[in-house]
């Protein structure tokens, strides 16, 4: 419909171009003896009428397609505020012993990892990783300081104890979250987190084996993105900002 | 059994590390490396001593792995 719109309007173009010096003549359908195309201001009016006509059903379609495009926003957006209160929610303790849910972090950002304490590596190192992401967050002026979260994978023996003793050696907001077993496989559940804990050698020591990402979610709650052992702090801080940039909230 | 501190997990990575760093210079004998092995297993937990141990032989397959050592079978007939 458009390029009918278009079209018409290129063609009364085009015709004006070619006939600027013929005579007016009223009510005249004769041929001009010298290019032999119809002339007149009959001719130019019905170009006219088509054109204005066309410009119009291009209109209307434009704007019909914008209340279209208004109407999937909207739905977009409820679909993802009953996601923002009903999924991925948890129940667990703190490393203060203090019972926190999702809800309690609306409003801010958050970066959560799950691992476990007795972790021979990979977890510290992912810590320590998403502590230089905050603290590059935090050495921007304007920003509003994005929430760490360190959750268990393990809660046979990260008790509240352990997790205190175990996240006081990265950073200062830290929050280590533990719970029970059900609590943990159904904060695992939400996020999609695979564990599974290896046998047990003679001193009971295992190592359970836990799918490694850092979790960004949004002052809504809701997942936004998530980052692998292969991205870098500056990468994920860079990340971070664009969603931050991005974001809008769909919860009043 | 408490999880290490962060001090003891540096304690233990150190001590790894110059097992590691022993090995590489000694081509994998670990014959010659025998006191810093010594001060890695006291160092570290059981488990993280197997878990490393693990690490080192899957890291020396990819190397290997990645110069090109290994090549696919040519004849598929003996499968």
């Amino acid at each position: 419909m458009l390029l009918l719109a278009q079209g018409s309007k290129a063609w009364l173009r085009l015709s004006l171009l070619k006939t600027p010096i013929f005579p007016r003549t009223l009510g005249s359908k004769t041929l001009s003896k010298r290019t032999g195309l119809p002339q007149g201001p009959k001719l130019r009016t019905r170009l006219l009428i088509t054109a204005l006509f066309g410009a119009g059903l291009g209109g209307a379609w434009l704007v019909v397609r914008a209340e279209k495009e208004q109407r999937r926003q909207q739905c977009r957006t409820e679909a993802l505020r009953q996601a923002a209160v009903g999924q991925g929610d948890f129940s667990l303790l703190d490393h203060h012993g203090h019972t926190r849910c999702k809800a309690d972090f609306r409003g801010q950002w958050v970066l959560m990892y799950f691992g476990f304490t007795h972790c021979p590596d990979i977890c510290p190192d992912e810590l320590e990783k998403l502590v230089q992401v905050v603290q590059h967050l935090e050495a921007q002026p304007g920003l509003h300081p994005v929430q760490p979260i360190f959750v268990t994978v393990d809660p046979a023996r990260d008790n509240v104890a352990a997790m205190a003793r175990y996240v006081q050696d990265f950073h200062p907001r830290l929050l280590g979250l533990t719970g029970s077993a059900e609590q943990v496989a159904q904060a695992s559940r939400s996020y999609r987190v695979y564990y599974s804990a290896g046998p047990k050698d003679e001193d009971q020591d295992y190592i359970v084996d836990h799918s490694i990402a850092i979790y960004l979610l949004n002052p809504d709650g809701l997942f936004t993105d998530y980052y692998g052992r292969g991205r870098s702090a500056e990468q994920i801080a860079d990340s971070v900002r664009q969603h931050m940039a991005a974001f809008q909230s769909v919860l009043s | 059994m408490a999880a290490p501190s962060m001090k003891e997990r540096q304690v233990c990575w150190g001590a790894r590390d110059n097992y590691w760093q022993c090995l590489e210079e000694n081509a994998e004998d670990a014959s010659r490396c025998q006191q810093l092995r010594k001060s890695f297993e006291s160092s570290c937990p059981q488990q993280w001593i197997k878990y490393f141990d693990k690490r080192r032989d899957y890291l020396k397959f990819k190397e290997k792995f990645e110069a090109g050592q290994f090549q696919p079978s040519k004849s598929p007939a003996n499968s």
